[in-house]
Protein backbone atom coordinates (compact mmCIF):
# COMPACT_ATOMS: atom_id res chain seq x y z
CA UNK A 1 0.00 0.00 0.00
CA UNK A 2 2.91 1.86 -0.24
CA UNK A 3 1.99 2.78 -4.13
CA UNK A 4 3.26 6.24 -5.40
CA UNK A 5 1.11 8.54 -6.95
CA UNK A 6 2.36 9.62 -10.59
CA UNK A 7 3.61 13.14 -10.86
CA UNK A 8 2.50 15.81 -12.78
CA UNK A 9 5.50 18.29 -13.87
CA UNK A 10 5.82 20.35 -17.22
CA UNK A 11 9.05 19.94 -18.64
CA UNK A 12 10.62 22.61 -21.02
CA UNK A 13 12.70 19.63 -22.04
CA UNK A 14 13.28 16.00 -21.90
CA UNK A 15 15.42 15.33 -18.46
CA UNK A 16 18.89 14.73 -20.16
CA UNK A 17 19.22 11.79 -16.73
CA UNK A 18 16.76 9.29 -16.32
CA UNK A 19 15.30 9.06 -12.45
CA UNK A 20 16.53 5.61 -12.15
CA UNK A 21 20.07 5.51 -14.52
CA UNK A 22 22.82 5.11 -11.50
CA UNK A 23 25.42 7.41 -12.80
CA UNK A 24 27.58 7.47 -8.94
CA UNK A 25 30.32 5.39 -8.44
CA UNK A 26 30.32 1.93 -6.79
CA UNK A 27 31.05 2.82 -3.45
CA UNK A 28 31.54 -0.23 -0.67
CA UNK A 29 28.33 -0.94 1.78
CA UNK A 30 29.31 0.36 5.29
CA UNK A 31 26.45 -1.60 6.50
CA UNK A 32 24.42 -4.82 6.47
CA UNK A 33 20.56 -4.92 6.60
CA UNK A 34 18.19 -7.31 6.77
CA UNK A 35 15.02 -6.86 5.62
CA UNK A 36 12.43 -7.11 8.26
CA UNK A 37 8.61 -6.91 8.67
CA UNK A 38 6.53 -3.76 7.70
CA UNK A 39 4.39 -2.74 10.50
CA UNK A 40 2.51 -0.11 9.69
CA UNK A 41 0.10 0.30 12.78
CA UNK A 42 -3.13 -0.01 10.70
CA UNK A 43 -3.52 -3.69 10.64
CA UNK A 44 -6.49 -3.44 12.81
CA UNK A 45 -8.19 -0.95 11.48
CA UNK A 46 -10.72 -0.31 8.28
CA UNK A 47 -10.32 2.73 6.21
CA UNK A 48 -13.48 4.78 5.76
CA UNK A 49 -12.17 7.58 4.29
CA UNK A 50 -8.71 8.08 2.35
CA UNK A 51 -8.10 11.11 0.68
CA UNK A 52 -5.16 13.51 -1.37
CA UNK A 53 -4.14 16.13 0.51
CA UNK A 54 -1.70 19.00 1.89
CA UNK A 55 -1.93 19.64 6.25
CA UNK A 56 -1.02 22.93 7.72
CA UNK A 57 -0.37 23.44 11.64
CA UNK A 58 -1.64 27.31 13.24
CA UNK A 59 2.17 28.38 14.35
CA UNK A 60 0.97 30.70 17.57
CA UNK A 61 4.09 32.57 17.72
CA UNK A 62 4.09 33.55 14.19
CA UNK A 63 0.58 33.84 14.03
CA UNK A 64 0.60 32.21 10.81
CA UNK A 65 0.14 28.86 9.27
CA UNK A 66 2.85 26.46 8.32
CA UNK A 67 3.23 23.52 5.89
CA UNK A 68 2.91 20.05 7.65
CA UNK A 69 3.13 17.77 4.36
CA UNK A 70 1.61 16.48 1.58
CA UNK A 71 0.37 13.24 1.08
CA UNK A 72 -2.53 10.93 1.87
CA UNK A 73 -5.32 11.32 5.09
CA UNK A 74 -7.31 8.79 6.09
CA UNK A 75 -10.18 7.78 8.50
CA UNK A 76 -8.96 4.70 10.08
CA UNK A 77 -11.87 2.56 12.33
CA UNK A 78 -10.43 0.07 14.49
CA UNK A 79 -12.42 -2.94 14.39
CA UNK A 80 -12.91 -4.56 17.61
CA UNK A 81 -13.38 -1.22 19.55
CA UNK A 82 -15.02 0.91 16.66
CA UNK A 83 -12.35 4.16 17.72
CA UNK A 84 -11.58 6.49 14.72
CA UNK A 85 -8.79 8.12 14.55
CA UNK A 86 -7.44 10.32 11.44
CA UNK A 87 -4.04 9.26 10.23
CA UNK A 88 -2.46 11.85 7.86
CA UNK A 89 1.09 10.50 5.87
CA UNK A 90 3.17 12.22 3.75
CA UNK A 91 3.59 11.19 0.32
CA UNK A 92 6.87 9.16 -0.84
CA UNK A 93 8.59 9.04 2.46
CA UNK A 94 5.18 7.55 4.41
CA UNK A 95 5.83 9.65 7.68
CA UNK A 96 3.34 10.38 9.52
CA UNK A 97 1.93 14.38 9.71
CA UNK A 98 -1.12 13.83 12.34
CA UNK A 99 -2.16 10.78 14.20
CA UNK A 100 -5.18 11.22 16.63
CA UNK A 101 -8.54 10.10 17.50
CA UNK A 102 -11.99 11.61 16.58
CA UNK A 103 -13.58 12.86 20.14
CA UNK A 104 -17.19 13.31 20.74
CA UNK A 105 -16.24 17.14 21.24
CA UNK A 106 -14.59 17.69 18.12
CA UNK A 107 -15.66 19.53 15.17
CA UNK A 108 -14.32 20.96 12.21
CA UNK A 109 -14.98 24.68 10.43
CA UNK A 110 -13.97 25.70 6.86
CA UNK A 111 -11.28 28.13 6.57
CA UNK A 112 -12.42 31.54 5.66
CA UNK A 113 -10.46 32.21 2.84
CA UNK A 114 -10.41 28.81 1.03
CA UNK A 115 -13.45 26.74 -0.27
CA UNK A 116 -10.98 23.39 -0.45
CA UNK A 117 -9.79 24.01 3.32
CA UNK A 118 -11.28 23.18 6.76
CA UNK A 119 -9.75 23.77 10.38
CA UNK A 120 -10.11 21.64 13.25
CA UNK A 121 -8.14 21.54 17.22
CA UNK A 122 -6.66 17.97 18.39
CA UNK A 123 -4.38 16.69 20.34
CA UNK A 124 -2.17 15.08 18.01
CA UNK A 125 0.49 12.19 18.39
CA UNK A 126 1.89 12.09 15.27
CA UNK A 127 5.60 12.61 16.99
CA UNK A 128 4.71 10.15 19.68
CA UNK A 129 3.36 12.85 22.26
CA UNK A 130 0.08 14.47 22.79
CA UNK A 131 0.47 17.92 21.53
CA UNK A 132 -2.19 20.53 21.05
CA UNK A 133 -2.71 21.69 17.70
CA UNK A 134 -4.46 23.86 15.48
CA UNK A 135 -5.01 21.87 12.34
CA UNK A 136 -6.11 23.20 8.42
CA UNK A 137 -6.21 21.02 5.73
CA UNK A 138 -6.74 21.52 2.15
CA UNK A 139 -8.03 19.33 -0.80
CA UNK A 140 -7.35 19.11 -4.66
CA UNK A 141 -11.83 19.93 -5.06
CA UNK A 142 -14.71 20.94 -3.11
CA UNK A 143 -16.14 17.89 -3.14
CA UNK A 144 -13.31 16.24 -1.43
CA UNK A 145 -13.18 18.92 1.30
CA UNK A 146 -16.99 18.27 1.82
CA UNK A 147 -16.91 14.47 1.89
CA UNK A 148 -14.09 15.39 4.74
CA UNK A 149 -15.87 17.52 6.93
CA UNK A 150 -19.28 15.33 7.00
CA UNK A 151 -17.33 12.37 7.31
CA UNK A 152 -15.61 13.85 10.44
CA UNK A 153 -18.70 15.15 11.74
CA UNK A 154 -20.11 11.60 11.46
CA UNK A 155 -17.89 9.95 12.68
CA UNK A 156 -17.44 12.84 15.94
CA UNK A 157 -21.63 12.24 16.80
CA UNK A 158 -21.32 8.56 16.29
CA UNK A 159 -17.92 8.81 18.97
CA UNK A 160 -20.51 10.52 21.20
CA UNK A 161 -23.52 7.85 20.94
CA UNK A 162 -21.10 4.93 21.21
CA UNK A 163 -20.09 7.45 24.61
CA UNK A 164 -23.10 7.18 25.96
CA UNK A 165 -24.08 3.91 25.38
CA UNK A 166 -20.74 2.49 26.74
CA UNK A 167 -21.58 4.60 30.49
CA UNK A 168 -25.94 3.74 30.41
CA UNK A 169 -24.46 -0.15 29.80
CA UNK A 170 -21.49 -1.00 31.85
CA UNK A 171 -23.20 -3.13 33.94
CA UNK A 172 -24.97 -4.93 30.79
CA UNK A 173 -23.92 -7.79 28.88
CA UNK A 174 -20.38 -7.49 26.32
CA UNK A 175 -23.10 -9.40 23.51
CA UNK A 176 -25.93 -6.94 24.26
CA UNK A 177 -23.29 -3.94 23.59
CA UNK A 178 -21.26 -5.31 20.84
CA UNK A 179 -25.30 -5.67 19.11
CA UNK A 180 -25.70 -2.07 19.70
CA UNK A 181 -22.65 -0.49 18.95
CA UNK A 182 -22.98 -2.12 14.80
CA UNK A 183 -26.44 -0.86 15.67
CA UNK A 184 -25.31 2.55 16.00
CA UNK A 185 -22.55 2.36 13.35
CA UNK A 186 -25.33 1.19 10.71
CA UNK A 187 -28.64 3.92 12.21
CA UNK A 188 -26.85 6.51 13.80
CA UNK A 189 -30.23 6.70 15.41
CA UNK A 190 -30.96 6.59 19.26
CA UNK A 191 -34.79 5.96 19.38
CA UNK A 192 -35.61 3.36 21.62
CA UNK A 193 -37.76 1.89 18.79
CA UNK A 194 -35.44 1.72 16.48
CA UNK A 195 -32.82 0.06 18.81
CA UNK A 196 -35.56 -2.84 19.39
CA UNK A 197 -36.02 -3.12 16.03
CA UNK A 198 -32.46 -3.59 15.59
CA UNK A 199 -31.94 -6.17 18.15
CA UNK A 200 -34.55 -8.50 17.24
CA UNK A 201 -32.94 -8.24 13.25
CA UNK A 202 -29.39 -8.76 14.58
CA UNK A 203 -29.06 -11.57 12.90
CA UNK A 204 -29.77 -9.89 9.29
CA UNK A 205 -27.57 -7.31 10.75
CA UNK A 206 -24.38 -8.95 11.23
CA UNK A 207 -24.72 -10.41 7.51
CA UNK A 208 -25.43 -6.71 6.56
CA UNK A 209 -22.10 -5.91 8.16
CA UNK A 210 -20.05 -8.61 6.70
CA UNK A 211 -21.40 -7.64 3.06
CA UNK A 212 -20.28 -4.01 4.07
CA UNK A 213 -16.88 -4.30 5.27
CA UNK A 214 -15.23 -5.81 1.44
CA UNK A 215 -16.85 -2.47 0.16
CA UNK A 216 -15.42 -0.86 2.86
CA UNK A 217 -11.63 -1.89 2.42
CA UNK A 218 -11.86 -1.51 -1.19
CA UNK B 1 28.95 3.62 14.51
CA UNK B 2 28.83 6.18 16.38
CA UNK B 3 30.21 9.88 15.63
CA UNK B 4 31.82 11.91 17.70
CA UNK B 5 29.44 14.09 19.54
CA UNK B 6 26.88 12.58 18.04
CA UNK B 7 24.07 11.18 19.74
CA UNK B 8 24.37 7.28 19.72
CA UNK B 9 20.97 5.23 18.20
CA UNK B 10 20.10 1.27 18.41
CA UNK B 11 19.86 1.57 14.53
CA UNK B 12 22.21 2.48 11.83
CA UNK B 13 23.17 6.13 11.49
CA UNK B 14 25.00 8.15 9.23
CA UNK B 15 26.99 11.42 8.92
CA UNK B 16 25.59 13.64 5.55
CA UNK B 17 27.44 16.49 4.93
CA UNK B 18 25.24 18.84 2.59
CA UNK B 19 27.41 21.25 1.11
CA UNK B 20 26.61 23.95 -2.10
CA UNK B 21 26.46 27.77 -2.87
CA UNK B 22 24.58 30.08 -0.40
CA UNK B 23 21.09 30.71 -1.43
CA UNK B 24 20.63 26.98 -3.48
CA UNK B 25 17.75 25.71 -0.71
CA UNK B 26 20.01 23.47 1.45
CA UNK B 27 18.70 24.44 4.72
CA UNK B 28 15.21 24.70 3.34
CA UNK B 29 15.30 21.29 1.54
CA UNK B 30 16.48 18.99 5.38
CA UNK B 31 13.46 21.88 6.82
CA UNK B 32 11.33 20.16 4.52
CA UNK B 33 11.95 16.75 5.70
CA UNK B 34 12.20 17.94 9.57
CA UNK B 35 8.72 19.82 9.78
CA UNK B 36 7.09 19.60 6.12
CA UNK B 37 7.73 23.19 6.00
CA UNK B 38 8.76 25.50 3.53
CA UNK B 39 10.84 28.31 4.24
CA UNK B 40 10.29 31.33 2.15
CA UNK B 41 12.57 33.43 3.82
CA UNK B 42 16.59 33.43 3.09
CA UNK B 43 18.53 32.93 6.05
CA UNK B 44 22.03 32.21 5.73
CA UNK B 45 23.10 29.09 7.91
CA UNK B 46 26.37 30.14 10.08
CA UNK B 47 28.80 27.39 10.37
CA UNK B 48 26.90 24.30 10.53
CA UNK B 49 23.25 23.09 11.99
CA UNK B 50 23.37 19.38 12.64
CA UNK B 51 19.88 17.68 12.24
CA UNK B 52 19.09 13.88 12.95
CA UNK B 53 16.28 12.59 9.83
CA UNK B 54 14.91 9.39 10.58
CA UNK B 55 13.50 7.44 7.85
CA UNK B 56 11.48 3.71 7.71
CA UNK B 57 12.59 1.16 5.31
CA UNK B 58 11.77 -2.26 4.43
CA UNK B 59 15.04 -2.81 6.13
CA UNK B 60 14.31 -1.03 9.62
CA UNK B 61 14.86 2.48 10.86
CA UNK B 62 17.74 4.10 9.73
CA UNK B 63 19.34 7.79 10.87
CA UNK B 64 21.04 10.20 8.40
CA UNK B 65 22.70 13.00 10.71
CA UNK B 66 22.46 16.09 8.44
CA UNK B 67 25.10 18.17 8.22
CA UNK B 68 23.65 21.36 6.96
CA UNK B 69 26.67 23.64 6.01
CA UNK B 70 27.20 27.60 5.53
CA UNK B 71 27.04 27.96 1.29
CA UNK B 72 28.58 31.84 1.98
CA UNK B 73 32.35 32.32 2.47
CA UNK B 74 32.12 34.75 5.16
CA UNK B 75 30.10 32.00 7.55
CA UNK B 76 32.00 29.13 6.40
CA UNK B 77 33.93 28.61 9.90
CA UNK B 78 35.71 25.54 10.43
CA UNK B 79 34.52 24.11 7.04
CA UNK B 80 36.55 20.86 6.44
CA UNK B 81 35.67 20.11 9.92
CA UNK B 82 32.62 19.59 9.31
CA UNK B 83 33.38 17.07 6.04
CA UNK B 84 35.42 15.08 8.54
CA UNK B 85 34.13 11.05 8.87
CA UNK B 86 31.71 12.35 6.29
CA UNK B 87 30.10 8.57 4.82
CA UNK B 88 27.90 10.44 2.31
CA UNK B 89 26.92 13.73 0.52
CA UNK B 90 24.80 16.24 -1.41
CA UNK B 91 26.09 18.71 -3.27
CA UNK B 92 23.29 21.57 -4.08
CA UNK B 93 22.76 24.44 -6.97
CA UNK B 94 19.92 26.42 -7.93
CA UNK B 95 19.33 25.64 -11.73
CA UNK B 96 17.77 29.51 -11.62
CA UNK B 97 21.23 30.65 -10.94
CA UNK B 98 24.00 29.81 -13.04
CA UNK B 99 26.92 30.57 -11.11
CA UNK B 100 25.52 28.29 -8.07
CA UNK B 101 25.94 25.10 -11.35
CA UNK B 102 29.75 26.74 -12.13
CA UNK B 103 30.81 26.44 -8.62
CA UNK B 104 29.87 22.29 -8.07
CA UNK B 105 33.59 21.24 -9.25
CA UNK B 106 34.89 23.52 -6.31
CA UNK B 107 32.38 21.92 -4.11
CA UNK B 108 33.29 18.97 -5.26
CA UNK B 109 37.05 19.18 -4.78
CA UNK B 110 36.90 20.53 -1.37
CA UNK B 111 34.58 17.03 -0.12
CA UNK B 112 36.87 14.46 -1.83
CA UNK B 113 40.28 15.83 -0.22
CA UNK B 114 38.59 15.09 3.18
CA UNK B 115 36.20 12.22 2.34
CA UNK B 116 37.16 9.64 -0.13
CA UNK B 117 35.01 7.45 -2.05
CA UNK B 118 31.92 8.15 -0.24
CA UNK B 119 28.65 8.34 -2.52
CA UNK B 120 27.68 12.04 -3.63
CA UNK B 121 24.31 12.96 -5.05
CA UNK B 122 24.01 16.30 -6.97
CA UNK B 123 20.79 18.14 -6.46
CA UNK B 124 19.56 20.42 -8.85
CA UNK B 125 17.48 22.53 -7.04
CA UNK B 126 14.40 24.82 -7.81
CA UNK B 127 12.78 23.23 -11.13
CA UNK B 128 9.40 24.74 -9.95
CA UNK B 129 10.11 27.89 -11.09
CA UNK B 130 9.59 28.68 -14.40
CA UNK B 131 12.63 30.79 -16.05
CA UNK B 132 15.22 28.04 -14.81
CA UNK B 133 18.86 29.02 -16.38
CA UNK B 134 20.70 25.81 -15.96
CA UNK B 135 18.50 23.26 -18.55
CA UNK B 136 18.52 19.59 -17.29
CA UNK B 137 20.83 18.59 -20.69
CA UNK B 138 23.59 21.23 -19.31
CA UNK B 139 24.37 19.23 -16.32
CA UNK B 140 27.02 16.91 -17.11
CA UNK B 141 29.58 17.73 -13.81
CA UNK B 142 27.91 14.26 -12.24
CA UNK B 143 28.70 11.90 -15.26
CA UNK B 144 32.85 13.53 -15.15
CA UNK B 145 32.66 12.28 -11.41
CA UNK B 146 31.10 9.62 -11.02
CA UNK B 147 27.68 11.33 -9.10
CA UNK B 148 24.24 10.60 -9.09
CA UNK B 149 22.13 14.02 -10.64
CA UNK B 150 18.65 14.70 -8.93
CA UNK B 151 16.82 17.33 -10.20
CA UNK B 152 14.28 18.71 -7.27
CA UNK B 153 12.21 20.99 -5.88
CA UNK B 154 12.24 21.66 -1.88
CA UNK B 155 9.20 23.81 -3.26
CA UNK B 156 6.87 21.61 -4.68
CA UNK B 157 8.59 18.05 -3.51
CA UNK B 158 9.77 16.98 -6.80
CA UNK B 159 11.86 14.60 -6.23
CA UNK B 160 12.28 15.38 -2.53
CA UNK B 161 13.08 11.79 -1.45
CA UNK B 162 15.55 10.76 -4.25
CA UNK B 163 18.25 11.59 -2.52
CA UNK B 164 17.53 10.19 0.64
CA UNK B 165 16.73 6.97 -1.09
CA UNK B 166 19.68 6.78 -3.37
CA UNK B 167 22.27 7.36 -0.40
CA UNK B 168 20.39 4.51 1.83
CA UNK B 169 20.66 2.30 -1.02
CA UNK B 170 24.21 3.03 -1.38
CA UNK B 171 25.24 2.53 2.18
CA UNK B 172 23.22 -0.56 2.48
CA UNK B 173 24.88 -2.06 -0.86
CA UNK B 174 21.02 -2.81 -1.53
CA UNK B 175 19.12 -1.43 -5.00
CA UNK B 176 15.68 -2.92 -3.66
CA UNK B 177 15.67 -0.76 -0.54
CA UNK B 178 12.73 1.53 -0.30
CA UNK B 179 10.96 3.68 1.95
CA UNK B 180 8.28 2.00 4.17
CA UNK B 181 5.29 3.41 6.18
CA UNK B 182 6.30 4.61 9.70
CA UNK B 183 4.54 2.77 12.41
CA UNK B 184 1.59 4.66 13.81
CA UNK B 185 1.27 4.08 17.23
CA UNK B 186 -2.31 3.85 18.77
CA UNK B 187 -3.44 7.29 20.33
CA UNK B 188 -3.91 8.06 23.76
CA UNK B 189 -7.30 8.21 24.98
CA UNK B 190 -7.35 11.92 26.12
CA UNK B 191 -9.28 13.81 28.86
CA UNK B 192 -11.53 16.82 27.75
CA UNK B 193 -11.03 20.25 29.75
CA UNK B 194 -14.18 22.33 29.05
CA UNK B 195 -12.09 25.50 29.80
CA UNK B 196 -8.92 24.20 27.59
CA UNK B 197 -11.84 23.40 24.95
CA UNK B 198 -13.35 26.67 24.42
CA UNK B 199 -9.74 28.46 24.17
CA UNK B 200 -9.29 26.29 21.61
CA UNK B 201 -12.27 27.15 19.62
CA UNK B 202 -11.67 31.05 20.45
CA UNK B 203 -8.04 30.47 18.85
CA UNK B 204 -9.30 28.00 15.50
CA UNK B 205 -11.86 30.88 15.04
CA UNK B 206 -8.45 33.53 15.12
CA UNK B 207 -6.59 30.86 12.90
CA UNK B 208 -9.32 29.94 9.93
CA UNK B 209 -9.22 33.89 8.96
CA UNK B 210 -5.31 33.99 8.65
CA UNK B 211 -4.60 32.72 4.78
CA UNK B 212 -2.27 29.52 3.91
CA UNK B 213 1.39 30.03 3.28
CA UNK B 214 0.72 28.46 -0.65
CA UNK B 215 -2.58 29.92 -1.25
CA UNK B 216 -1.88 30.62 -4.68
CA UNK B 217 -0.57 27.31 -5.30
CA UNK B 218 -2.83 24.84 -5.89
CA UNK B 219 -0.29 22.00 -7.17
CA UNK B 220 -1.16 18.52 -5.78
CA UNK B 221 1.35 15.91 -6.21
Amino acid sequence: MSSADPEHREEEEAPAVGDDEDTGAHVAPIVKLEEVAVTTGEEDEDAILDLKSKLYRFDKDGNQWKERGAGTVKFLKHKASGKVRLLMRQSKTLKICANHLILPTMSVQEHAGNEKSCVWHARDFADGELKDELFCIRFPSIENCKSFMETFQEVAETQKAEDEKESSDAAGLIEKLSVEEKADAEKKDEEKSEDKTVEKESASGKESKAVEEPASSA
Amino acid sequence: MALPNQQTVDYPSFKLVIVGDGGTGKTTFVKRHLTGEFEKKYEPTIGVEVHPLDFFTNCGKIRFYCWDTAGQEKFGGLRDGYYIHGQCAIIMFDVTARLTYKNVPTWHRDLCRVCENIPIVLCGNKVDVKNRQVKAKQVTFHRKKNLQYYEISAKSNYNFEKPFLYLARKLAGDANLHFVESPALAPPEVQIDLAAQQQHEAELLAAASQPLPDDDDDQFE
